[in-house]
């Protein structure tokens, strides 16, 4: 087990240094003199001149690159272009608990889901039912995020016109803003973990210990729960890492539609104001977050799997 | 059968033709596909409605003679610009997949073959690459880049812009994809033979191992082509993409969003039309995967 830990711990540094080297070259690459934007009208050498040693544009790269890897060690991500002064810190940090909090209940959801139906497939291979509900899940899993919107919204409305109980169109607050966003963000991943459930339960329904299990005379439930399941369950761990993926990537999409004030809003937000050290911050946060997840799930996959640890 | 024994005659791509002939799912999407791209390509010409200059008489439309999808919240006519949106889309494919055989299809060819520093500097810029989940080099770099990138070289270079950052992100599957493969293929016995005949490391690259990849880049950039539809969309829509007025699938759809319960087909009609394209070149790649399958080989 110490090897595999090992060798994940040291590809963790090239892994955030890629993600770090790569965003600071875009940002020091994106063309236009940000200080001069940012004095607007305004001709006057000596402020330019402080505003530039202020940000730091004034070192050479490597300086700066330094500075910044130094910042982000002391979790200061520098400071904002378009709000003069004000720490990018401050205004990202709200955006994290809401986009963490979403993307975890989402995961969770489409967990609960997915491994339940990917399970059912496996066990009534081969039947309409089977067939049928596993393209849905293809379905689910090809359709993309603002597609689907859409047609949530349109269904709803449908709801609200008849004077049925219906569910606010956007917005952030109450509980009830939560319900569409998260259905919208499980659905691609709910798709994915099924038929990858599915796949992984029909491989474990094949081997000889089951038939030994069978032919032993234990009962339906038992080998199915903890002769099966248990070994079908590992590799659905590794799913959580690309899951996490996609709900990045559903956050932007997701977040902009409805209005929640998440990393993906923000980005978005700082795209249009051109402030790019916030969107450098945001994409290294993102970034950060996926790589940790894969960490915690191999960290766990390698904990679990017995052979993992002994040939690790 | 008389035509069993005939089949050691026929060329290989031949071979292929037909194979993917008799697989009506590949056939119908071909077809679907072709037609699209008729669309894009002559669909603009044909139905000559502006896209961008607004009809004030016709808010929101429903669909009627003078505009036959109907118009989007400030009169425009929906087909015009939907026809236009698709070019758009297909145009992106275009060169991401074009971008991805040249940067990624060759880098991961020449790198399985040779190996060595090659290989690793390939290999390394790949991994540093994927360090970047989904879209965000691709968002990071369109919003760094694009409003000077417009400034300077109007549409067309930011038509450009986002096919390149969209082929960052799609590269390196690419890459890693053909170098593996290549690894394998490299060690073959015909590879070996034409090499202890005294053959060049240029014509084994070309003669034998590019008709062996061919098939997998031809999938693989076939299958990749729905994501970089979608991942055009999403650009686009987030503001990154193409700039209005000029229309794109994803803008359009999100565009028309607020007003979706007035006219929901303004929302609908792209949205149809981007599943579709996601669809037929979906199962397109995958008759492709079947075709050029060696297992299936007669």
């Amino acid at each position: 087990m110490g090897n595999v830990i090992l060798r994940r711990f040291v590809s963790l540094p090239f892994v955030i240094f890629s993600i770090t080297f790569i965003t600071f070259w875009v940002g020091f690459l994106a063309p236009g003199d940000p200080i001069l934007s940012m004095m607007g009208g305004r001709n006057d050498q000596a402020t330019y001149e402080r505003l530039r040693h202020l940000y730091g544009l004034d070192q050479t790269w490597n300086d700066q690159y330094f500075r910044y890897l130094g910042g982000l060690l002391r979790g200061d991500l520098g400071l904002s272009f378009r709000y003069q002064g004000r720490p990018v810190v401050e205004i990202v940090s709200g955006g994290i608990p809401v986009s963490v909090s979403l993307g975890a209940v989402a995961l969770v959801l489409s967990l609960s889901i997915g491994v339940p139906v990917g399970i059912w497939a496996a066990l009534w291979q081969n039947t309409t039912a089977e067939r049928l509900s596993m393209a849905a899940m293809l379905m689910l899993y090809s359709i993309p995020s603002f597609v689907l919107i859409p047609i949530f919204r349109w269904v709803n409305y449908q709801f609200y016109a008849r004077g049925w109980p219906s569910l606010p169109v956007a917005g952030w607050g109450q509980p009830e803003h939560w319900i569409m966003p998260v259905l919208v963000l499980a659905a691609a991943s709910v798709g994915y973990i099924a038929r990858l459930t599915r796949v992984s339960m029909l491989e474990v329904l094949k081997q000889d210990y089951l038939r030994t299990a069978y032919a032993k005379g234990l009962g339906q439930n038992r080998i199915l729960w903890v002769h099966a399941f248990r070994n079908a369950v590992l590799p659905i761990i590794t799913v959580v890492g690309p899951s996490v993926a996609f709900l990045v990537t559903g956050a932007f999409v997701v977040e902009n539609i409805f209005a929640i004030p998440g990393i993906g809003f923000l980005s978005v937000q700082a795209i249009q104001q051109r402030d790019y050290p916030v969107i450098q911050s945001t994409t290294v946060i993102l970034a950060a977050a996926v790589v940790l997840m894969n960490l915690i799930t191999d960290l766990l996959y390698s904990l679990l799997d017995p052979r993992i640890r002994v040939e690790g | 059968m008389a035509g069993k024994t005939l089949a050691r005659d026929r060329s290989l791509w031949m071979t292929y033709w037909l194979r993917l002939r008799s697989n009506r799912a590949s056939v119908v999407s071909l077809v679907g596909l072709i037609l699209l791209v008729g669309l894009a390509a002559f669909g603009p010409l044909i139905y000559t409605k502006s896209a961008i200059t607004p009809d004030y008489k016709a808010i929101n439309a429903q669909p009627l003679a003078a505009h036959w999808f109907g118009t989007d919240n400030l009169g425009r006519d929906t087909l015009a610009r939907l026809l236009l949106g698709l070019r758009v889309s297909l145009i992106v494919a275009f060169y991401v997949e074009g971008l991805n055989i040249l940067l990624g299809a060759t880098l991961g060819l020449l790198a399985g073959y040779f190996g060595g520093i090659l290989d690793v500097l390939v290999t390394r810029l790949a991994d540093m690459l994927f360090a970047f989940p989904g879209l965000l080099l691709a968002i990071l770099v369109a919003a760094s880049f694009g409003a000077a990138v417009t400034d300077r070289f109007g549409g067309i270079g930011r038509l450009l812009l986002v096919a390149g950052s969209l082929s960052l992100v799609s590269w390196p599957l690419m890459a890693r994809l053909v170098r593996s493969q290549v690894l394998v293929l490299r060690e073959q016995e015909f590879v070996v033979a034409s090499r202890s005949l005294g053959a060049s490391d240029a014509w084994i690259i070309v003669r034998h191992i590019l008709p062996n990849v061919a098939g997998l880049i031809a999938v693989s950039s076939t299958l990749d082509v729905a994501g970089v539809v979608v991942n055009e969309s999403v650009l686009s829509l987030l503001g990154l993409g193409i700039q209005p007025p000029d229309p794109s699938i994803g803008k359009m759809i999100v565009d028309s969003m607020p007003f979706l319960e007035a006219n929901p087909l303004q929302v609908f009609l792209p949205s149809a039309a981007l599943m579709l394209i996601v669809l037929t070149v979906s199962f397109l790649g995958d008759g492709l995967r079947d075709v050029f399958d060696p297992r299936s080989l007669p």
